[in-house]
């Protein structure tokens, strides 16, 4: 190997570390552009199916429900979180409080996105018990109870990771918080469109995550105050 | 002619040159003998030297480090200045102007104190004498007024002085105390500055422990033995305690420090220092190194001597893994070691499991059951054809088989075969026409084979069965299984014999470990049915009817058998009571090379570790012409027999004096015995038990809610009465769960080895709990009856409380609370409620607490989990027992 070659893998193994580890840094954004477009479901779309509510009815089978893990409107995925994975710099990160309501025995919304280190406020208005069990393995899991007198629950989740929640005592409650390293995240709303503003010009790879489809990712370039189109494709299982 | 006695010529010789020699020679033999002494014949001298030089320069360069992070840290800066400007200051500044003034102040306030204290001493005298006059003209019985008149005056003149006094004294210790305030001021940043800087320091103090100073010089310490004496740790050939002595530190000179991890040895830090040498482990300066790794202690001039690896030396030592050998030297339960001595952990399963001690006897472990099924009936159970075939080489059938491979001749097979059927025929005939298929059965039912396949996925079969190539639960080493793999299984057997073995395995072995699921008759058909789908009837052996039948063949099969061994690990009729085939191995670990045979092979180095390797490997390759050797073929992996090799070399018999072994208490005992127990009958083929196993687990990684339960810690939990019942005739607790508790028809005794067994390892003190009704507070039942209703925790939501049942799916069920009162420890429960995923991580239980509701009990969470407690352990009054008539009908084992 020549002197130069040496010196550049030293200076590569001295400097990729470093880069990996290098967190997310806010600040002001002048003159960005945005991210917008939709998530295209490749393949048939299933049918809605059902959800047999088998307990506490007079609460719960008010309204029907049908599963939520897989819904597709008119081609597109709704429910779908679609981030920057590799942007280190744009605006800053508001920690503001989250909302995750459990009205009617179901999770509203059914795929709640939030910058890590959040803290989101888990709302109980049925008047029955209701258990918030998180599977979660990046953060420490946790399993509160939430009893008729406890309306509001509060849990802050620290670092980035998509976490299902369950309920034990509703079979058929489940539900995802995602927590993003940056604040570049948007969950694709019921036509599967989705938009993410304020990004500073630049390439990046944007990612979109589905709890059944898995993860697909493409690169976007992003000039100054324009809208960067862009159009995902996810196909079935 | 020369004078007579004198020779001239003698008389002028020089002898300069020889002395000169002489002296040169005296010269270098010092020198030599020097040499000799301090370097050749003491190289740790050198290597202390070498590791004073190591230890000085890595201190150092911590303490550049320190210093220089000391030097970039403000704090400290600023610190630093303020003692230089403070003793500057003190030493001709302003404070030292102060302090010099004060000190005149002071000399001047204690001359006016003395003065005054001087006044009020001599008023003192006067007053003691005007007293003395006064006293005499009362004896004399003279007028005492002019003295009484006296006495007053002084009087008054002390009181004027007595406040004088006290106020001069108050000046001179303002000022004192001003002084040492103002010297104090740079002492308290040097300490300040002390605690800043201690991570640096403490650098100085390890630079210190290994120079010498001698005036402005500084030297390396001067190197001494470092050498520890363990008393009474070992015996002399007059079992007489004698001591052991112990150098090895003289060159491991930082085996026990942190920071020498990355430094080659002698000079490394041990591995998992804390763990291995922590206090409550083996300090070095207790048991030294030779206690766990053998070697020759004293030995201080070669590594080699030091190390053992010299001849005649009996224990050279033992490197890395295989220090795991020692452990049983002290440690009763090696078990418990699968992180710290996994080697030896591993060992001895294989050990147990395997099958070695039913031709080989050691001491502890002599009572094992035999490992094999019993043949008393084998004619009622395999294919003739299939038991020749699997006699000859049963890893041909099945590779992962524990039957090891004994390499026979086709005759040979056929011989033993004849005569094991001979024994059995008669029990077999009479077994096989008591139980004939059920009428209903129809072989090959499309619909009973499609049920019997889901039946035997999901009832629990394989907790420790595999059904497929490769598919294993409970693994024995690396390439053996505990059980059966079942993916041949119609090639070996019937259907009719399958049938009654799943539905009453004890109605044909009564000592079987195999346990009853409480089929239904219809269960078993199709359990049988699919069953013998899998694999097909072998080929029939020409003849084979006539050969099993020949009276010369049953005659020198009995000769085979008993040249084998195969009582050792089966039960035969009329062999029962043989004696193991095999040499005894109590001692084997402590066997010199010397002792050992290693026949014509010279490949093979000749030490205990290679004679002990290859021997496992292929147990006949020291067999000559003269000498065969009867070790059959186990195909154990490398691992394995290294696994094996430690336990092996343990094998010693050796007696550690008393203070030096860890507690081999009747609680360890217990532990050790009961967990045989649990791994012969495979609970951790279900169960995840001490942290291993549950191994039928991976089958349910979509919904872990279906897989049996975990048992860590199930001695802290359930009541001891309780158990037992369970265990001897278990009831559903998890309706949700499709896989079955079996029931095993465990003896009371095995089934009280086991209580003792999870209570040992939780450490359970007093494993009853009895309720008194009378004494639960009124207050608290109320205050629980309102936790639990559907207002608050609603915990009849999910718990079943006798034949109150949930509602929804049965598996979003839990445990039935009337069972509290009899099944759980009132202490588990408030353990559990306080935090029910700390004590099961993963549990559908979710936690209630903290955070319980304000209005009941004050809002007093302990309180309120104490009511809970209560309520629970007192609604489940009236229960029925959880012993039910089964207990009967099992039928005890009789091991
Ligand atoms: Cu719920």
């Amino acid at each position: 190997m020549n002197k130069f070659g040496f010196l550049f893998l030293s200076a590569a193994l001295v400097t990729l570390p470093v880069r990996g580890m290098a967190a997310y840094e806010g600040g002001d954004v002048k003159d960005g552009g945005s991210i917008s477009g939709a998530v295209k479901f490749k393949g048939s779309a299933p049918a809605p199916k059902k959800l047999d509510v088998s307990k506490d009815k007079e609460v719960c089978a008010k309204t029907s429900k049908t599963d939520p893990s897989l819904i597709v409107n008119g081609g597109n995925l709704v429910n779908a979180v679609v981030t920057i994975t590799d942007i280190k710099k744009g605006k800053k990160i508001e920690l503001k409080k989250v909302t995750l309501d459990q009205n009617g025995c179901e999770y509203k919304p059914h795929v709640l996105a939030f910058p890590a280190g959040t803290t989101v406020e888990i709302l109980n208005p049925d008047g029955i018990l209701h258990n918030v069990h998180s599977y979660s393995k990046v953060n420490s899991p946790f399993n509160q109870a939430q009893p008729k007198f406890k309306k509001t629950l509060n849990v802050k989740i620290e670092k980035p990771e998509a976490i299902e929640l369950k309920c034990d005592v509703h079979g058929w409650m489940q539900g995802w918080l995602v927590a993003t390293e940056s604040p570049y995240f948007a969950v694709t709303d019921s036509s599967g469109n989705f938009k993410l503003t304020d990004v500073p010009a630049g390439s990046y790879t944007v990612e979109v995550w589905h709890e059944k489809l898995g993860k697909s990712s493409q690169k976007v370039t992003v000039k100054a105050k324009e809208e960067a189109k862009v159009t995902f494709e996810v196909a079935g299982k | 002619m020369a004078e007579r006695g004198i020779d001239k010529q003698e008389e002028k010789k020089s002898y300069g040159s020889v002395f000169l020699i002489g002296i040169a020679l005296l010269v270098v033999l010092t020198g030599w003998s020097f040499w000799d002494d301090n370097i050749t014949r003491r190289p740790w001298k050198a290597m202390q030297a070498r590791f004073y030089h190591l230890d000085y320069g890595k201190a150092k360069a911590a303490y550049d480090e320190e210093n220089k992070k000391l030097q970039a840290d403000a704090a400290y800066q600023e610190l630093s200045k303020k003692l230089a400007a403070a003793q500057a200051s003190l030493s001709g500044g302003a404070l030292g102007q102060k302090l010099a003034s004060l000190e005149k102040q002071e000399s001047a306030a204690t001359v006016r104190f003395n003065d005054i204290d001087q006044e009020v001493k001599n008023i003192k005298s006067e007053l003691e004498e005007a007293w003395y006059e006064h006293d005499h003209a009362v004896q004399q019985k003279r007028n005492v007024k002019p003295y009484l008149e006296r006495i007053k005056e002084l009087d008054k003149e002390k009181e004027k002085l007595d406040p004088e006094l006290e106020k001069a004294r108050q000046k001179r210790e303002l000022i004192k105390e001003e002084i040492k305030t103002i010297r104090n001021s740079a002492k308290e940043i040097e300490i300040e500055l002390g605690k800043l800087a201690a991570e640096r320091d403490k650098w100085v103090r390890v630079m210190e422990n290994v120079t010498l100073k001698l005036g402005p010089f500084s030297f390396y310490k001067i190197p001494k033995i470092e050498q520890v004496s363990l008393d009474e740790f070992d015996r002399n050939n007059f079992d007489q305690p004698v001591a052991r002595v112990d150098r090895c530190q003289t060159c491991h000179l930082a085996i026990n420090r942190p920071g020498f991890e990355k430094e080659a040895n002698p000079f490394k830090t041990h591995p998992k220092r804390e763990i291995f040498l922590g206090d409550n482990a083996h300090p070095p300066g207790k048991f030294g190194c030779t206690g766990c790794h053998e070697g020759q202690g004293v030995a201080v001039n070669s590594a080699k001597h030091a190390h053992g690896e010299v001849h005649l030396w009996e224990f050279p030592l033992l490197r890395g893994a295989k220090s795991q050998s020692s452990c049983t030297s002290c440690h009763l339960d090696v078990q418990k070691f699968e992180t710290e001595a996994p080697l030896l952990a591993q060992g001895q399963r294989l050990f147990e499991q395997i099958g070695c001690t039913g031709c080989h006897l050691v001491k502890g472990y002599e009572n094992l059951p035999k490992i094999a099924p019993s043949l008393r009936k084998i004619s009622a159970k395999v294919d003739p054809s299939w038991m020749v075939r699997w006699i000859e080489n049963p890893h041909k059938f099945r590779p992962r088989a524990r039957m090891p491979n004994f390499d026979l001749k086709q005759d040979d097979a056929v011989a033993i075969a004849a005569f094991l059927w001979s024994l059995a025929k008669e029990e077999g005939d009479k077994w096989a026409q008591e139980h004939p298929l059920p009428a209903g059965f129809r072989e090959g039912n499309a619909g009973q084979v499609a049920k019997g396949k889901k039946l035997v996925e999901t009832i629990g079969c394989k907790g420790c069965h595999g059904l497929a190539e490769g598919e294993f639960s409970t693994p024995l080493g690396k390439e053996k299984d505990l059980v059966p793999n079942l993916k041949d299984i119609a090639s070996k057997t019937s259907a009719q014999w399958t049938y009654h073995w799943i539905r009453n395995p004890r109605g044909y072995s009564p000592d079987t470990n195999m346990p009853s699921l409480r089929l239904t008759d219809d269960e078993a058909m199709a359990m049988t049915n699919y069953l013998m789908t899998l694999g097909a009837k072998p080929e029939a052996m020409a003849g084979i009817e006539e050969k099993l039948a020949d009276a010369k063949n049953i005659k020198r099969g009995e000769t085979l058998v008993r040249r084998w061994g195969c009582y050792g690990c089966h039960e035969i009729k009329g062999l029962e009571k043989e004696s193991r085939i095999g040499a005894e191995l109590t001692t084997f670990g402590s066997k010199p090379k010397e002792e050992l045979f290693f026949g014509n092979r010279t490949d093979i180095k000749e030490t205990w570790d290679d004679w002990t390797y290859n021997k496992l490997k292929t147990p006949r390759i020291y067999a000559t012409e003269r000498i065969e050797q009867l070790m059959p073929q186990f195909n154990l992996a490398d691992d394995d027999i290294k696994a094996l090799r430690v336990l092996l070399g343990g094998f010693r018999e050796r007696k550690v004096g008393q203070r030096y072994q860890a507690d081999q208490g009747l609680r360890v005992q217990q532990v050790v015995d009961g967990r045989r127990i649990m791994q012969q009958y495979n609970c951790v083929g279900c169960h995840e038990i001490e942290k291993r196993g549950g191994f039928i687990r991976k089958y349910y990684k979509e919904n872990p809610n279906l897989a049996p339960p975990v048992l860590n810690g199930q001695g802290e939990k359930v009541q001891s009465n309780w158990f037992f019942n369970f265990l001897k005739a278990p009831i559903p607790i998890r309706p949700w769960l499709e896989a079955r508790m079996p029931t095993f028809g465990l003896s009371d005794e095995h089934a009280n080895q086991l209580v003792s067994y999870f209570n040992g390892l939780a450490k359970v003190d007093i494993p009853y709990a009895y309720v008194d009704d009378k004494k639960i507070p009124q207050e608290h039942l109320e205050a629980a009856r309102v936790l639990v209703s559907k207002d608050y925790f609603n915990c009849f939501s999910c718990h079943q409380q006798g034949e109150r049942k949930p509602e929804g799916p049965v598996e979003g069920w839990a445990p039935d609370l009337a069972l509290a009162r009899q099944r759980l420890n009132p202490k588990w429960i408030i353990k559990w409620l306080q935090d029910p995923q700390k004590v099961e991580p993963g549990t559908k239980m979710p936690s209630f607490y903290p955070g319980g509701p304000d209005n009941i009990l004050g809002g007093k969470d302990d309180r309120q989990i104490e009511a809970l407690r209560d309520y629970l352990m007192s609604i489940g009054r009236g229960a029925p027992a959880a012993v039910t008539a089964e207990v009967a009908k099992a039928k005890p084992a009789r091991r």
